[in-house]
């Protein structure tokens, strides 16, 4: 797989700028031993003041379905699960990774919470509302229209591919399908690590399937405690995975190819989402079910 | 039983019950937990055994670990393993990290979070070395530490930023997580840090071993003294999306280093390595070579790597060639310009500085008030160097004389003006003067 459509102008001018100045630097000067003590004092000269080591980034993208049939109790425990979620994610990032986040929400129409993606560090949760329709569609469409390295994803340093996160709790208004082919065209969302969380029984886990490539990385909730539960499974997890380096199976039998590695980070993603939903799921079965 | 809760009781192996009182952190492959056992605290590490490939070799190499001990007080080492539970599960308790060390992350990030504990908000403090030689006796620590690791025939495996505490005001090292520890040719299971890991183990044709643990000690150094990536140039951040291939081909099919002087496809980006391209300027030949080495022909072939021993060397000669100026510039001799052979000069203010020759070097070292040097300089049987052998002080009794304080246990003898070599017993000093000679036994040394 090559990425570099993805690469873009910046990066080459920056390192014109490089060239240019070694080039100074290289100009011949008369006073030897003057240049010299010019060379050494023409710049901060100080081997301890560093600046911090420059750190990955990633952002996440929280995709929420706020159409009227949200109302009420799923968007108060969405809310409030939100809310308790951005400390946990906070720690994710930690030392190697810098975390930002934009939640799109989308119903009659589609809206950023924030015009950027916000540092984690510095987000804070806007309460949100419930009514109208649910434009999945055009919200597929603002997101690929934002996921480019103009758009949201413009650190000039290293990125990891995005996490992209849907939920939603009913059957797309308008029509996905050409939202989600314009998407899929994006080499972020390509990339990316996506999931989805369907909520109740209204919400279709073939759609949400369709988004996220795959129905290991599609989960559903269908009381408030599970989509509590569900959200912070997902955010959790796929920002842990999505903010570090791909870790390596150590099994040495062959030499590592570009198929053995190739959407290691979603397979995986996939794996434990369904280890920890696994895990909830029998704890959440009544007694009598299930015989 | 993958995690334990708060007030739990965990009985040890020898004996004895650990209460857990709160969560320290977590990682891959378990939680370590802050413990009271026998009325002190501790740090249990307790293993998630679902998330490990051998947990039973892995338990059993734990234990020859502990009874072998460490091989130096600088390593946070595995103290008593707890019973085993029901469902396999174990973890060990060890000590917790003094007071006054910050994490080796926290260096590299320039600050730490703070939480207020009445506001519950975080604030950044900043953490860095409040001087040169506490940062470059952090390297050597470092470096000394792997090189009695391996000594007693045993790697680390996954060797990266985590591994380290670091005291930045007199470059003292804790070696901690080591729990990985084991014979050099065993694994069991760990596969190490992207961007630390050997290129070879990276592409799955290696497991780690004393000679990926060099690779991965150079990656660490370099990170710690260049401020970056060794690895992360041009070539990299072209990329731009660092996908799962995209890290496979950068750090293991076709990693090249960012100053790989036959290969200038992945040169540092300004804007993006500004941290590396300053330093590089900074730093003598001698080291950049042995990185160049290190990231270039050592990438192939793992014999190359630099050895511990090597690494300690060049940094003891770094450390003794640190100028402090008298007017506040600190610097490596290199730093300095040199008007003749002996003599090096402050390129800011213009002071000069003598130098003093060593039978046993090729290199001189800068004198000035304060400066220091160590008991494995001046003997040749010594390995000792954070002992103070020798110190440039000024007479107490007679302001405005400087001389050389004799700090080591050993009678060393001194040239004088007059042209006779007198004792200089320990704690006694003499005066530096032009024609200066030093008998320290088998090393001698001359203005």
């Amino acid at each position: 797989m090559n990425n570099e459509n993805i690469a873009e102008q910046g990066v080459n001018e920056a390192i014109n700028t490089e060239t240019s100045a070694q080039i100074e630097n290289a100009a011949p000067v008369a006073n030897v031993s003057e240049a010299a003590a010019d060379d050494m004092l023409d710049f901060d000269d100080d081997p301890l003041s560093a600046t911090g080591v420059s750190r990955k980034s990633l952002v996440i993208f929280f995709l929420i379905d706020t159409s009227g049939s949200m109302k009420g109790k799923k968007m108060g425990e969405l809310n409030t699960v939100m809310e308790e979620l951005i400390p946990e994610i906070r720690k994710v990032g930690e030392a190697d990774t810098e975390v930002k986040v934009a939640v799109l929400t989308f119903s009659t129409d589609v809206r950023w919470m924030y015009s950027n993606p916000i540092p984690i560090e510095e987000f804070e949760w806007a309460r949100l509302r419930a009514s109208g329709v649910t434009s999945l569609g055009a919200a597929l469409k603002e997101l690929n229209a934002r996921m480019s390295r103009n758009g949201f994803l413009n650190s000039p340093s290293l990125s990891f591919a995005p996490v992209i996160f849907l939920m939603t709790d009913g059957y797309p208004s308008d029509d996905y399908k050409a939202g989600l082919k314009e998407l899929q065209a994006n080499s972020w969302y390509k990339f990316g690590l996506k999931a989805a969380l369907g909520i109740g029984s209204e919400a279709n886990d073939n759609v949400l399937a369709e988004f996220t490539g795959s129905a290991d990385t599609v989960v559903h909730a269908y009381s408030g405690g599970q989509l509590a539960q569900m959200i912070k499974i997902i955010a959790v997890t796929s920002s842990q995975i999505g903010s570090k380096s791909m870790t390596l199976s150590d099994d040495t039998g062959h030499e590592i190819g570009e198929e053995d590695v190739f959407a290691a980070k979603q397979k995986l993603l996939g794996q434990q989402i369904q280890e920890l939903v696994g895990k909830t799921e029998t704890d959440d079965v009544p007694f009598d079910t299930g015989w | 039983m993958t995690e334990l809760e708060i007030g739990q009781e965990v009985e040890l192996e020898f004996g004895g019950k650990a209460q857990v009182l709160s969560v320290i952190g977590s990682g891959g492959q378990g939680t370590v937990y802050l413990v009271r056992f026998n009325g002190q605290k501790w740090a249990l590490k307790w293993y998630d055994i679902d998330k490990m490939k051998k947990p039973k070799e892995f338990l059993k190499n734990l234990r020859s670990n502990i009874a072998d001990g460490p091989p130096d007080n600088k390593f946070l080492w595995p103290k008593y393993l707890t019973k085993e539970a029901e469902d396999g599960t174990f973890g060990y308790i060890m000590d917790l990290k003094p007071e006054g060390f910050d994490s080796f992350v926290d260096i590299l990030n320039t600050y730490k979070l703070e939480v207020d504990p009445l506001t519950g908000r975080a604030v950044k403090k900043d953490v860095k070395f409040n001087s040169l030689t506490a940062m470059i006796t952090a390297v050597i620590n470092i470096v000394n530490s792997f090189r009695l690791l391996h000594r007693a025939g045993k790697s680390y495996q996954d060797l990266n930023d985590g591994g380290f505490f670091i005291n930045v005001n007199t470059g003292a090292v804790l070696v901690c997580d080591c729990d990985n520890i084991a014979p050099d040719g065993s694994n069991f299971g760990i596969g190490g840090k992207p961007g630390y890991m050997a290129p070879e183990v990276v592409r799955g044709i290696a497991q780690p071993n004393v000679q990926t643990d060099k690779y991965s000690l150079a990656v660490v150094l370099f990170k710690l003294l260049f401020r970056g990536d060794p690895m992360e140039g041009e070539k990299v951040v072209r990329d731009v999306c660092l996908t799962e291939s995209s890290e496979l081909k950068h750090y293991g099919q076709n990693a090249v280093f960012v100053y790989d002087p036959n290969n200038a496809s992945n040169r540092p980006v300004r804007g993006i390595h500004d941290n590396v391209i300053k330093f590089w300027r900074i730093y003598p030949d001698y080291i950049k070579d042995a990185f160049i080495r290190s990231f270039t022909t050592g990438i192939s072939d793992p014999t190359k790597r630099i050895i511990e021993n090597e690494w300690q060397k060049l940094f003891i000669r770094l450390r003794s060639e640190i100028i402090m100026c008298g007017c506040g510039r600190t610097n490596f001799a290199s730093m300095f310009v040199q008007p003749n052979e002996k003599t090096f000069k402050c390129p800011k203010c213009g002071m000069e500085f003598v130098t003093l020759g060593f039978s046993n070097r090729s290199y001189r070292m800068p004198l000035f008030l304060g400066c220091k040097f160590y008991e494995c300089e001046i003997n040749p049987e010594s390995e000792e160097f954070m002992k103070v052998a020798g110190e440039l002080v000024e007479n107490k009794l007679k302001p405005g004389v400087i001389g050389i304080k004799n700090c080591s246990d050993r009678k060393w003898r001194a040239k004088m003006p007059d042209g006779v070599f007198y004792d200089i017993a320990p704690g006694k000093g003499f005066p530096v003067w032009q024609g200066l000679e030093i008998d320290f036994g088998q090393i001698k040394a001359q203005i």
